[in-house]
């Protein structure tokens, strides 16, 4: 399938996540895109999912300390300065559920965006902000090259008798990946201006035209979005 | 009428107090190839830059003089309005690549440039067919190896037909006969080429004129012939040799020994019943065309990857240095980088800078180092350990010959102390280095000892 009518599709599912007002609707968005995203290799989509879920969780996970919403309360603890008082509501476990979901469920999009399409025919694709779409599936790219980068890093190190170990140790590598990543931007700039990027005039290969599956993805995109405005 | 001309070019890049170009002028003729030749940081890459009108567009920096190509001022032509007109091929094909799939790839400088939709696929072919590599037209570039980017990249310029190639060590990860249809290519397709390598046997050979650059300055401008006799006399090193080769016989008693090995990355064969004998005392050189899987030999023999099949014995500590070491490098001070192999061992690691002649370094921060500086930096961060085994991945990659003299000594040196694996496509290296070398052929027939 083309990449464009696809991105579609997965805002589509996105918007719903975040338009829609029921919890078991949001839970249902979010294992349709699971199952999507475990569509992609193993090695390389599990960063993605964890990336996902640990958002998630998070969120379900501290937002009942931080909300004040309900009378039921569950559990009541110390107050704090800033905070006030901690405690947790069987609402704010309610809500705090919902936006982790919500939150799961956008991850999973952009997951399976970045583990799924084909980011160069996307770009070849659009017919407007052909740039912004350019700066988007560069800094797609940054995860997978982080990675990459890490890989490398952790191997160079092993290669003088260095095990990485732990969060300390891999937390080490923060720093030296940020400072390769900004190298290599540069000078992938400079790059991609001498090979006339930015230039008046430029031109596009052809696109492959659309069929019947393209529309329909299309289709499935709008109406994702109705219907997580009006009716899940 | 030339087509570059080059007028009393000084340039110093910001916060630099020293000029990268000092008073250069040259003019190139249209169709002439011109190689550049010069020690690490003496501005070849800079002349280039200048050429391409990125000096000082991208760059910034105190410019005086003047630059014109294609009739083009670059003082007032942005380096994207000189693209097509201009083409450049930087040092590392891993920086410079903009798509995921190879015939996006080369067709990006197409599509900036104006080129007409119908015209860009036959364009893509044409440049992929050219360079060898119409078979990777629909490959994910992340599965390519250096050597294959290295042509890649090389079609994306080709494919742009400019009337001035610049190309920046082009050769680096190619095999020697990759090299050598790489300078043909560039020559064959009619533009100017001006072509900065170190290693002067890959471009002299094929060159119209050589011009030598030292600290900024032009010191010779000379046509073949006149530059070889230049060359012989001021600057021995630089004059092409022979390659011969040692043969690969037995090890004496062998530190590390690879029997029968088979490995895959995913779906993809990379070795089949391959061995490799490695002694104490003697360097030993893995040469072969790329992607035969002689870095995949060599981390096995490292111990960094398992064998799926067969067996490593190894006895005693191993290292392993990887290509373009200079980009994992993970301190904030160069001894800091260097003791993380010896236990934080500062005293040690001060005497390992010193070795590799970087006594003096000891609080830079690695990354404010030259690339070159960078490598003997990673160098010594393998050697402090004193290793039995020593492998180096194409360690010669952006050195020049002088460097690569100082560095087969520096090996030849310590062979006793060790086993060593030397990694390269750099024939004049091996042959410098190497008691024994051995080939690879491709992967499925490899046979090695």
């Amino acid at each position: 399938m083309s990449p464009a009518p696809a991105a579609a599709l997965l805002a589509g599912l996105a918007a719903a996540a975040l338009l829609a007002e029921r919890t078991i609707s949001v839970a249902a968005i979010a294992l349709l895109l699971l199952l999507v995203c475990l569509r992609a290799p193993a090695p390389r989509r599990r960063l993605y999912l964890v990336g996902a879920f640990v958002s998630g969780f998070g969120v379900f996970v501290v937002s009942p300390f931080v909300a004040t919403v309900g009378w039921h309360v569950l559990w009541s603890g110390p107050t704090l300065p800033v905070l006030g008082r901690l405690d947790v509501t069987r609402e704010e476990l309610h809500v705090a559920l919902f936006q982790g979901l919500r939150l799961t469920a956008v991850a999973l999009a952009f997951a399976a965006y970045a583990l799924l399409l084909d980011h160069d025919r996307l770009v070849q694709a659009v017919g407007f902000a052909r740039r912004s779409v350019l700066a988007i599936a560069l800094a797609t790219r940054l995860v997978p090259t982080l990675e990459r980068d890490a890989a490398g890093l952790v191997e160079s190190l092993r290669g003088r008798g260095v095990e990485v170990a732990g969060l300390r140790g891999r937390a080490r590598l923060v720093s030296p990946l940020l400072a390769g990543s900004l190298e290599r931007a540069l000078n992938l700039a400079e790059a991609m201006e001498a090979r006339g990027y930015g230039r008046p005039g430029g031109t596009r290969s052809p696109r492959p035209s659309w069929g019947g599956r393209e529309r329909l993805a299309l289709a499935l995109g709008t109406l994702a979005v109705l219907l997580g405005a009006l009716w899940l | 009428m030339a087509l570059a001309r080059v007028e009393r070019l000084s340039f110093a890049y910001p916060e630099s107090v020293r000029a990268a170009l000092d008073d250069v002028s040259l003019e190139v003729e249209p169709g002439e190839v011109v190689a550049l030749l010069g020690p690490s940081g003496c501005g070849k890459s800079t002349l280039l830059r200048a050429l391409a009108g990125l000096v000082p567009h991208f760059h910034g920096g105190r410019f005086a003089g003047r630059v014109e190509v294609a009739g083009h001022d670059t003082r007032h032509t942005r380096p994207a309005e000189l693209a097509g007109s201009v083409a450049t091929l930087f040092q590392d094909p891993e920086d410079q690549v903009v798509f995921t799939r190879v015939a996006a790839e080369v067709a990006f400088g197409l599509e900036n440039v104006g080129t007409p939709s119908a015209r860009i696929g036959p364009r893509v072919a044409q440049a992929l067919a050219a360079v060898g590599t119409a078979h990777l037209a629909a490959r994910p570039v992340a599965e390519l190896s250096g050597g294959e980017l290295q042509r890649i990249c090389l079609a994306s310029v080709l494919a742009l037909e400019p009337q001035l190639l610049l190309l920046d060590e082009p050769t680096s990860q190619l095999d020697l006969e990759g090299a050598e249809e790489a300078i043909e290519l560039a020559k064959v397709a009619g533009a100017a080429v001006v072509v900065s390598e170190q290693r002067p046997d890959r471009v002299l050979g094929a060159c119209d004129r050589v011009l030598f650059l030292e600290r900024g300055h032009i010191v010779l401008d000379a046509r073949r012939e006149e530059a070889l006799a230049w060359l012989a006399r001021h600057r021995p090193a630089w004059v092409p040799r022979q390659a011969l080769l040692p043969g690969s016989g037995p090890a004496p008693v062998p530190c590390c020994r690879v029997e029968h090995v088979s490995f895959s990355y995913g779906e993809t064969h990379v070795l089949e019943d391959a061995s490799l004998e490695i002694g104490r005392g003697e360097v030993v050189t893995l040469v072969g065309p790329n992607g035969s899987g002689k870095t995949t030999l060599a981390k096995v023999a490292a111990g960094l990857l398992e064998p799926n099949v067969g067996s490593v014995d190894r006895n005693g500590r191993a290292c392993y240095l990887s290509q373009d070491p200079g980009r994992y490098l993970v301190r904030e001070r160069a001894d800091e980088e260097v003791a993380l192999a010896v236990r934080g061992d500062l005293a040690r690691a001060r005497e390992a800078l010193r070795g590799v002649g970087l006594a003096g370094f000891e609080a830079r921060h690695p990354r404010d180092l030259s690339s070159g500086e960078r490598e003997r930096l990673a160098l010594a961060a393998v050697l402090v350990a004193e290793p039995d085994l020593l492998v180096l991945d194409e360690p010669t990659r952006g050195v020049d010959p002088e460097r690569k003299d100082e560095l087969a000594a520096l090996l030849r040196a310590q062979a006793h102390t060790r086993a060593t694996l030397v990694v390269t496509n750099d024939l004049v290296f091996a042959a410098a280095v190497a008691d024994r070398s051995v080939s690879t052929v491709p992967a499925r027939e490899v046979a090695l000892v």
